[in-house]
């Protein structure tokens, strides 16, 4: 059990210890240009254990363990995590207690027996129900299907622990289409701890069909600073930023540009920014961390201020300041603060089918709709300037879209862009773990090649 | 263990089957600034089990208990029997090799104590710190490991292999006022430890840029002659074009596989290109792939026409060509994919040095070193480390904020001149391609010119 690791580090530590224990086992399925491929499973699990010695702190991980971490795994593992406190930094990290008086972990419905139970031949399916639907003329389709059930328990020496099961269930899809040296792929992926439903299946379909005939076309990009619309996959070169800024640890470091920032307006007051843990069928969702902090809804912008940064327990002990539950640790190396979903609000729920562009075209003269730029993260992402080729983009005209728009770049500085929004769309969804909508800005710069 | 793996491949039942087990020792120790953030010594173990029946799809595995080795085995057969595919999946023949390859160690990382990376990267972490106040964080990171590998096949194929690893890097941020600038050295060897010491200059110089580079102005957004140095040249060639080489990109897709039609010119007589997994010494070589398919010196294009590309033994049934030794996966959690090993840009006869490249240029951009690139196939964008302004044939002002983006194919075809001053990159870091990376690779060029190129910088700068 993980408590004996805990039992016995405890005894060899005199600053008390965590670990964390997880398994899961995966299921995937491949079709690759059209054709179903290639089916695997994946069974792992491992343990990672900080421990804390003479003021200094260590860790180890191991895959050397199976179902559970037995007594001839945890001594090689402790021994390993006090030979790295020996050079390990000095904090005075505090392993968090139960709360007293006892108050149950938040519940978050993290695993659904349908994803859990879920056959090779439904994954299989899913994937033929999906081709039959994008397959075109002059096109070649890649879908994945992935399923997967984890198990995860978390221990401390000062007597806090947890443990969750959680299932994830992943779909995406890739339609190619090569004409000359043209090449345009447009894809789209379903994220969930529970089976897609229908709906949402149908949902990604549309999704990359209605972006796929828009594209069809190519028009000449348009030029100058224009209004353009992000759509809530395109926006991360946007949200980038911000996220980053708004972590502990590039806080503590001294290279956010909201290190500064607290309590001020910073944002567009339409925006407001959450993480949210507990978020019902989100596969990051969980009910403490990993490091036994409990997890909560965390508001880190609200009407455009800046409220608060994310820190796990060792950026929080740095910044004298206090876990908010953001600590997230592999089986190798030592926690990290880490987002779980990213909630983005601002605009209106919307009703009907989702359009391109969230409704948020309507009285663009000339503008750009970017879905997909090249080269997001790259080069001096916390500082907020960027600029990037488009990899998918359709140009505005009079309120609709008229083609895609290929040899074009946008330019500008994210901080600066968030306080010129022209609008948020009708059109939230989930790419990955952010929940967003289409965000329209103005003055972007749109450079033509 | 190869008597443990020929027995549980002899239970196999599917009409291919292999397996790979890896074991790896680890070590790594970060400095974030004056602080050391880690020191940790980790050990990784799985394996990996890939079987074909007759009419089906690949079957797989892969598991972090060896315990569970012969399920496995079993699992992959069931696997690949409950995909059919047709027309079935062939592999290109490949005699079977026996070997057991320990690869130079150069000074076992294994016998060297953590308390002295420790010292020796706080020593290159600490030449960063030290050159000026403006420098306000760093990042330094010791890496090394040691992978001990075992590879069977139904076909005879045994191999044991030890395979070492070892990488530095450095970032250095310097600040003042809103203004941050950074400098990136890495260095990355499938070596030892003898081979990572005396390397405090390259940390001091990135270090020193990113703080003259925050008095450097922001490159001129526009179309320029642009020269690369062998580091960004290297970069350039393995994403913007080598990606297109592998062959599972193109061998399923008849659009694709026009595109890239053998013989289809590519770039001016200048341009040769090729992938070598053979070369020695170098992070992408090894004498397998993890098919057991020895590597090769593969030519891609020659006096700019494409003549090759890379191949696993499937791609290079499917396509009636030879395999290349370029299925390779990251760890005993992945299947192996067609990737890239060691690519370059071959040094021109006769192509002279960087100032025969320059002479003639009135005003162009010197693009050095790279922060990161992305191709989305025929559009490509780079970030150079920086630049430097070239004005009338000779070396000017540093610029910062360098990304170049283009297209492919007019950019390979505007590329002119190309220097005799060939060298590989022994940088750390990897590629990435369907979830696996890090994969270890090299890239090496001498300096390239491009007649043409757009540099965005402030483009669009209304």
């Amino acid at each position: 059990m993980i408590a004996q690791l805990i039992d016995l580090a405890r005894r060899r530590s005199d600053g008390g210890a965590d670990a964390l224990w997880r398994r899961f086992e995966r299921t995937t399925v491949a079709f690759e240009w059209g054709r179903l491929k290639s089916a695997g499973t994946t069974e792992e699990a491992g343990a990672n254990l900080r421990v804390r010695h003479r003021g200094r702190i260590g860790v180890a991980g191991t895959t050397a363990v199976d179902g559970d971490v037995g007594a001839q795994h945890a001594a090689p593992l402790l021994d390993r995590a006090l030979a790295s406190a020996e050079l390990g930094e000095t904090l005075d990290l505090e392993f968090p207690g139960p709360p007293s008086p006892p108050v149950p972990l938040p519940t978050v419905a993290t695993f659904f027996d349908r994803a859990a139970n879920a056959s090779l031949a439904d994954l299989i399916g899913i994937g033929r129900w999906l081709l039959a639907r994008l397959e075109r003329e002059g096109c070649r389709v890649n879908v994945a299907i992935e399923r997967e059930t984890t198990a995860t328990r978390v221990a401390n020496s000062a007597g806090a622990e947890g443990e969750y099961r959680g299932t994830g269930f992943g779909v995406s899809a890739d339609v190619w289409r090569i004409a000359g040296d043209d090449v345009l792929v447009v894809s789209d992926a379903f994220e969930g701890a529970d089976l897609p439903s229908d709906a949402a299946l149908a949902a990604l379909v549309a999704s990359i069909n209605s972006r796929l005939d828009h594209a069809l076309r190519v028009v000449a990009a348009p030029e100058g600073a224009l209004s353009v619309v992000f759509t809530p996959a395109g926006l991360s070169a946007l949200m980038l930023p911000v996220t980053q800024g708004l972590s502990g640890k590039a806080v503590l470091q001294g290279i956010s540009p909201l290190g500064a920032k607290l309590g001020e307006q910073v944002f567009d007051p339409r925006f407001s920014l959450a993480d949210d843990p507990l978020r019902g069928g989100r596969p990051a969702s969980r009910p403490l961390d990993d490091e036994c902090v409990p997890s909560r809804t965390l508001a880190l912008v609200e009407t455009g201020v800046v409220q608060r940064f994310i820190y796990d327990l060792e950026t929080a002990t740095r910044a004298k300041s206090t876990s908010t539950g953001h600590g997230s640790r592999g089986i190798f190396g030592k926690p990290v603060p880490a987002y779980t979903n990213i909630v983005v609000s601002g605009g209106a729920q919307h009703a009907g089918p989702v359009q391109l562009g969230g409704g948020l075209l309507g009285d663009i003269r000339d503008g750009l709709l970017v879905d997909e730029l090249i080269g997001v993260g790259q080069g001096n992402v916390t500082g907020g300037a960027f600029s990037h080729p488009v990899a998918l983009a359709y140009r505005i005209e009079r309120g609709e879209i008229t083609g895609r728009v290929k040899d074009a770049a946008v330019a500008g500085n994210a901080y600066e862009l968030w306080k010129r929004v022209g609008g948020f769309g009708n059109d939230a969804r989930w790419t990955g773990s952010r929940w967003a909508p289409s965000v329209r800005f103005e003055g972007v710069s749109v450079a033509r090649r | 263990m190869i008597d443990r793996l020929t027995a549980a491949l002899a239970r196999s039942r599917a009409d291919y089957t292999e397996i790979r087990v890896e074991r790896t020792w680890s070590t790594a120790v970060t400095f974030r600034g004056r602080r050391l953030e880690s020191a940790t010594a980790s050990e990784d173990q799985g394996g990996f089990v890939r079987a074909l029946h007759a009419g089906g799809g690949w079957g797989v595995a892969s598991f972090t208990s060896l315990d569970r080795l012969e399920a496995m085995v079993t699992r992959a057969g069931e696997l690949s029997r409950a995909v059919p595919v047709d027309p079935p999946i062939r592999l290109a023949d490949v005699p079977p090799h026996q070997a057991d390859a320990l690869l130079d160690l150069d000074g076992d990382v294994r016998g060297v104590p953590i308390a002295e990376k420790k010292r020796l990267i706080e020593a290159y972490n600490g030449a960063m710190l030290g050159v000026s106040d403006r420098i306000v964080d760093t990042l330094a990171v010791y890496r090394d490991e040691v992978s001990e590998y075992w590879y069977v096949n139904s076909q005879g194929t045994r191999l044991h292999e030890l395979r070492p690893e070892v990488s530095l890097s450095g970032t250095a941020v310097a600040r003042r006022n809103g203004t941050i600038e950074k400098g990136l050295e890495s260095i990355g060897l499938r070596r030892g430890w003898s081979s990572v010491q005396d390397k405090v200059a390259g940390f001091r110089e990135v270090a020193e840029r990113a703080v003259q580079l925050l008095d450097a102005p922001m490159v001129k957004g526009g179309t320029y002659p642009v020269i690369l140095d062998p580091e960004l040249a290297g970069v350039f060639i393995h994403e913007a074009f080598g990606h297109l080489s592998e062959a599972d990109f193109v061998y399923e897709n008849p659009q694709a596989r026009e595109m890239m039609t053998l013989g289809r010119r590519f770039g001016k007589p200048v341009l040769n290109v090729g992938d070598n997994g053979a070369a020695a010494g170098l992070r992408g070589t090894l004498p397998f792939d993890d098919e057991g398919t020895p590597t090769q010196d593969s030519a891609l294009i020659t006096d700019g026409i494409l003549v090759g590309r890379l191949h696993s033994r499937e791609t290079a049934a499917a396509m009636g060509e030879r395999p290349t030794g370029n299925a390779r996966a990251i760890s005993f959690r992945h299947a192996p994919i067609v990737r890239m090993t060691n690519t370059y840009i071959a040094g021109a006869k006769g192509g002279g040095t960087f100032e025969d490249l320059i002479g003639d240029v009135k005003l162009g951009v010197y693009a050095c070193g790279a922060f990161g690139g992305q191709t989305m196939l025929e559009n490509f964008s780079f970030t150079a480390a920086y630049g430097r302004m070239i004005r009338d044939g000779q070396v000017a002002e540093l610029v910062k904020d360098v990304v170049l983006a283009g297209n492919l194919f007019q950019t390979l075809d505007r590329i002119d001149h190309i220097g005799a001053d060939f060298r590989w990159n022994q940088m750390g870091g990897g590629c990435g391609k369907a979830g696996q990376y890090p994969l270890p690779v090299t890239e090496g060029a001498p300096h390239v010119r491009i007649e043409e190129a757009l540099v965005g910088g402030d483009v669009g700068k209304a």
